[in-house]
């Protein structure tokens, strides 16, 4: 499927109707951006579209669906939950990629990056005797003769 | 026919996990060697982990549902009447491209399960006639480990040392030691150390080992083995789809039929080995159905294609204090537990599962612990308050569980009527259902599982979901003595056909509670050393 190129496909009006309808699945709070903060309806959808083309299908129709946002979410979510799963799947997606949220989250880095174990460290998390308990109980598979 | 391809030794139908291994084998053995392989060969850069949209490429091009990915290698697997879709993957390396690297060997009680818990069947062969095979492939795979897991008999050596368990091991384990439960660093085929003019890397630690590794730093056998076998003069064929296996006039195997790139060829060898995987491989078996075996290749029995099982993942996860920085790479297992591996008949049900403690990958991964359908958590994830809820990725915890799923004729793979690939062959069609005693293994491994979260210090648990795919797609070509009652014999050769082979996961007699890597790699290693060993003996074709 070839990706919804929403910088071309949409205008102003249909990505700030975008924002309106992300920021009932993520309002924000507690330190997190709102989705229209962390321009979700802007680059990240577009990314997160071209990433998965599959999810475009459900932004459309979603878009396309007239009334208050939260009405017409919490109707699509009883009348066609894939369709619901599928396009929040594809909100978070794009607030995700953010970098800001990222770091708001704890994630290091705006991708998984590289972080090769420690010298030490394997035996640091087993120090204190803490697998003896379950080397003390001895074996525990049953024999087979 | 567009062309005839060079007479070869052996033609492996295939290139994946257990092809790899066997490849490898045989051409260090002297033997010609070509892999028809339906895919292609993995590009590390292509790879999603260590780009931002990870998480939405791994939903997509890199799913291990062929359905989701829909790649012109990926056959159509309906599964309209399963009660789980099937992961594969369809490229060189196969299936260990897209799994998690666990590296579980089963227990000696699982080849003797019928002896011992009266269902099911025996293997024809035991644990300790598998051990050295188990113990030269964890060389090969690079499997890190800790000695000493009093889970196993002695023997269980990983050849690199274990990863660090981190914070996620560490909590879990002190709560699996007040409840006096097993637990051990994990086993996996994730290397910890680098190795002299390696082609593969040590472990870095992205935590997206199921997506496939960028660093290759995970060992599918596109890295550890298929490259070394074509440098040993192997072939890998890409694009190449397999349609039937062909008979000469004596019904010995003599190679195959194969499309590329719209035109028919043939490969011509003495000896047939498929690995084309516990879905591929019974499918390509009915589509070549002749006069002499009406009802596909070697199906004698009747059981091609029957049996299925799958092992429905179940998951729980626990909320904790500390951030505990769970997205920590191997992904692998940082713990595992055997502790309701084995049979006890108090509990209502015979077998058991194994427990791994995993880490989530990312922020979606972590969202979906909540909106999964299976998801019991029992808050709204949307809306007010999701920041929050948010905010507890990175303290979360969770056990996946692998029941042992046991063997029904009425769970099989057959032909589709009217669903085809990009070929035009016939589609795959799965019927599937989650058996009662599978169910409940799963019910009471959950309800254990919340308390492991308790004692170690969760806030809140809850359970994630149940009935995940796994791709542990096994038993469809079973291995037994008994040529009235299985496909192959105990050294994988088919009892119809002397020198037609299986080597992947349809020959498991029983699926066995952990994930399958190592034993359909060992299993893979024995046949190829018994053809090797054996060649003078071998009837072949002419």
């Amino acid at each position: 499927m070839t990706a919804l190129d929403l910088s071309t496909e949409l205008g102003d009006a249909s990505r700030a109707r975008l924002a309106a309808l992300a920021d009932v699945l993520i309002p924000g709070g507690s330190g997190l951006p709102s989705a229209s903060e962390a321009d979700v309806a802007g680059q990240w959808i577009n990314r997160a579209l071209a990433a998965n083309g599959d999810l475009a299908g459900a932004v459309t129709q979603v878009l396309a669906t007239p009334g208050a946002p939260d009405e017409v979410l919490s109707d699509l979510r009883l009348s066609h939950p894939d369709v619901f799963e599928r396009f929040a799947f594809a909100v978070a997606g794009a607030y995700f990629m953010n970098p800001a949220v990222r770091d708001a989250l704890g994630y290091p880095g705006i991708a998984p990056r590289r972080l090769p174990a420690a010298d030490g460290e394997a035996e640091y998390f087993l120090e204190d005797d803490v697998l003896a308990p379950v080397v003390d109980r001895g074996s525990i598979y049953r024999r087979v003769e | 026919m567009d062309s005839k391809q060079d007479h070869v030794d052996v033609l492996i139908v295939g290139a994946g996990t257990a092809a790899g291994v066997a490849a490898r084998h045989l051409a260090e053995a002297g033997f010609t060697v070509v892999c028809l392989e339906q895919g292609e060969w993995v590009d590390p850069g292509k790879l999603p982990g260590n780009k931002p949209e990870y998480e939405l490429a791994g939903a997509k091009d890199w799913h291990p549902d062929p359905n989701v990915r829909g790649r012109r290698e990926d056959y159509p697997v309906d599964h309209s009447e399963s009660d789980l879709p099937v992961w594969m993957y369809n490229g060189v390396g196969g299936s260990s491209v897209l799994y998690g690297g666990i590296w579980a060997r089963p227990l000696p009680s699982d080849f003797r399960v019928s002896t011992l818990d009266g269902v099911a069947d025996d293997w024809p062969l035991t644990y300790d006639e598998l051990l050295p095979y188990y113990q030269a492939v964890e060389r090969e795979m690079r499997v890190s480990g800790l000695a000493g897991n009093p889970a196993y008999p002695p023997g269980f050596d990983p050849p690199l040392p274990a990863a660090p368990i981190h914070q996620t091991g560490r909590t879990m384990a002190e709560g699996m030691n007040r409840l006096g439960w097993h637990w051990w660093p994990g086993t996996n085929s994730i290397p910890t150390l680098n190795r002299d003019n390696s082609k593969e890397g040590r472990c870095v630690r992205y935590g997206i080992c199921r997506m496939g590794c960028p660093e290759g730093a995970k060992s599918s056998t596109d890295v550890t083995h298929l490259r070394d076998a074509v440098a040993l003069g192997a072939q890998v064929i890409t694009r190449a789809r397999v349609a039937r296996v062909t008979l000469d006039d004596r019904g010995r195997a003599n190679g195959a039929v194969y499309l590329r790139d719209g035109h028919e060829h043939f490969q011509s060898a003495s000896l047939v080995i498929m690995a084309a995987g516990g879905i591929g491989t019974p499918r390509l078996l009915l589509m070549s159905a002749s006069e002499r075996f009406p009802d596909g290749l070697a199906n004698s029995s009747g059981l091609v294609g029957k049996r299925l099982m799958l092992h429905p993942y179940a998951a729980s996860v626990g909320i904790y204090d500390d951030d505990l920085e769970n997205w920590l790479g191997p992904a692998g297992e940082h713990i595992g537990s055997m502790q309701f591996y084995e049979s006890d008949p108090s509990r209502g049900f015979v077998r058991g599962a194994k427990w791994a403690l995993l880490p989530i990958a990312g922020p979606l991964e972590a969202a979906e612990k909540w909106t999964d359908p299976g998801s019991l958590n029992g808050e709204e994830f949307w809306g007010e308050g999701s920041a929050d809820r948010m905010k507890s990725f990175g303290r979360m915890l969770q056990w996946h569980i692998v029941p042992e799923d046991l063997p029904e004729e009425t769970n099989f793979v057959s032909l589709h009527p009217s669903l085809t690939d990009s070929d035009g062959l016939p589609a795959a069609k799965v019927h599937y259902r989650v058996s009662d005693n599978t169910r409940k293994i799963i019910d009471f491994n959950l309800a254990r599982s919340l308390e492991a979260h308790e004692a170690a210090g969760a806030k809140k648990a809850w359970v994630a979901g149940r009935n995940f795919m796994t791709g542990h797609n096994t038993g469809t070509a079973k291995m037994g003595d008994d040529p009235a009652t299985s496909v192959v014999d105990r050294f994988g050769r088919t009892h119809d056909v002397p020198n037609l082979y299986i080597i992947d996961a349809s020959v498991f007699t029983t699926s066995t509670g952990v994930n399958p890597t190592a034993t359909i790699c060992a299993l893979a290693k024995r046949t190829a050393s018994h053809i090797a060993s054996n060649a003078r003996e071998q009837e072949v074709a002419l």
